[in-house]
């Protein structure tokens, strides 16, 4: 009977962390990611046969849209359509002020970009997962995945550099 | 290159997500502009720094173990008083009707609520039919049939061994939306061909019970009744 105990604690269970910090990222509290990863913990036991390939994106996926119906019910708002694509994933990176991150400033500031940016952003920077997989977690095409990270980047930029360092000279 | 597209390349460039022969266009670009180069710069130190202060929430150590065997949250939270009145209601009502198939249904009713109730509802946890069958087949002296219903909304999720009318059976469980399926499946001394005995339904636990093939079907839920008269009947077509 503990087949399936073993396979989800050899594959599955050693990217907990990973679950965990999409949810509290994309809930953005410990209370509801807790209930969240767990939720999403328990699908993935459940649905361990349809597991192929790599474990930890085939868990973000799970924990992704556990994340997104949380908060269809609870943050609609959050999670309204993007107009998404324009160009203004340009001018691109002339904006950023890196060199001034603040630890708490930086947290602050991507817990405050929308829902849609967020993801990708911790997909990529903090999972370090290939845009292939992002599209396929995120369900949105690669050049999307792209144009949304532009973005993420973008709006962080400026965002730190509005708060951090307001007399930065930019380059427009 | 133009302008905005080695912006735009120059995410991908620092994502290792660049082409070979566009990362060269794009490196003999920022070799000869300045400014390309300085954002280059910027956008590595902003992707360093969000790796490296960004937190990355570690998961509470609960999360790390695998679910015991599923738990049904709200079997954790029927009160026992109510567990005890269904018990008694079932039992009363069974009572009237005497005779050896409502002392089986009175005790698939007790053995459901019993599992419920102690939350060991699942020996073999498996949605997938082709672990469960022959797990409860290498346990008892007969194979029952494990249908796949899940296309209509019934998903499997395991299996236990249990006891009824003094004999080994097999708990199928079922469960559809929050509601927990139990198919106790017995072999039929009767070799007389069955049809659908009868349904029952009281407070909230549902039964029906039919048998086929040399074997005899005990199904239990507090699903509705027409649901699991619809369950049942799916069920019986497999």
């Amino acid at each position: 009977m503990n087949d399936r105990r073993e396979r989800f604690e050899r594959m599955v269970a050693p990217h907990a962390s990973a679950a965990y910090n999409l949810a509290r990222w994309l809930t953005r509290n410990d209370h509801d990611a807790e209930d969240v990863a767990q939720e999403a913990m328990l699908r993935a036991y459940r649905h361990l046969d349809g597991l192929r390939g790599e474990a930890r994106p085939w868990l973000l996926a799970i924990v992704r849209n556990a994340c997104f119906s949380w908060l269809r019910a609870n943050r609609p708002a959050e999670v309204e359509p993007l107009e998404d694509d324009v160009a203004d994933a340009l001018p691109g990176p002339e904006t950023y002020a890196a060199r001034s991150l603040d630890r708490r400033m930086l947290n602050e500031a991507i817990a405050a970009l929308p829902v849609q940016f967020r993801e990708v952003l911790v997909l990529r920077e903090l999972e370090d997962l290939p845009y292939r997989d992002i599209a396929r977690i995120a369900e949105i095409p690669i050049g999307t995945v792209m144009s949304r990270l532009a973005r993420a980047r973008r709006l962080l930029g400026e965002a730190l550099r509005v708060v951090a360092v307001p007399r930065l000279k930019v380059h427009r | 290159m133009k302008p905005e597209d080695a912006a735009r390349a120059l995410h991908a460039y620092v994502d290792g997500e660049l082409d070979a022969v566009s990362s060269l266009a794009l490196e003999a670009e920022l070799a000869s502009n300045p400014s390309l180069r300085a954002a280059h710069e910027r956008l590595r130190e902003l992707s360093a720094s969000i790796r490296s202060n960004a937190e990355y929430y570690a998961a509470p150590a609960r999360l790390k173990e695998a679910p015991a065997a599923p738990r049904r949250r709200y079997a954790l939270l029927i009160p026992a008083f109510a567990t005890v009145a269904a018990i008694a209601v079932a039992i009363g009502l069974l009572a009237t009707r005497p005779g050896e198939d409502e002392a089986l249904a009175r005790e698939a009713v007790a053995a459901h609520v019993r599992a419920n109730l102690s939350g060991r509802q699942i020996d073999v946890a498996s949605s997938d039919q082709h672990t469960v069958k022959p797990w409860l087949s290498a346990r008892l002296p007969f194979s029952p049939p494990v249908p796949d219903l899940s296309q209509a909304g019934y998903e499997l999720t395991g299996a236990r061994l249990d006891y009824l009318g003094s004999a080994p059976v097999a708990a199928l469980v079922y469960q559809r939306r929050q509601h927990v399926i139990d198919v106790y499946v017995s072999r039929d001394a009767d070799p007389s061909p069955r049809s659908p005995l009868h349904s029952l339904s009281r407070d909230g636990f549902n039964l029906e019970h039919f048998g086929a093939a040399g074997l005899r079907y005990w199904i239990v839920s507090d699903l509705s009744p027409n649901e699991l008269a619809d369950f049942s009947r799916l069920f019986a077509q497999r």
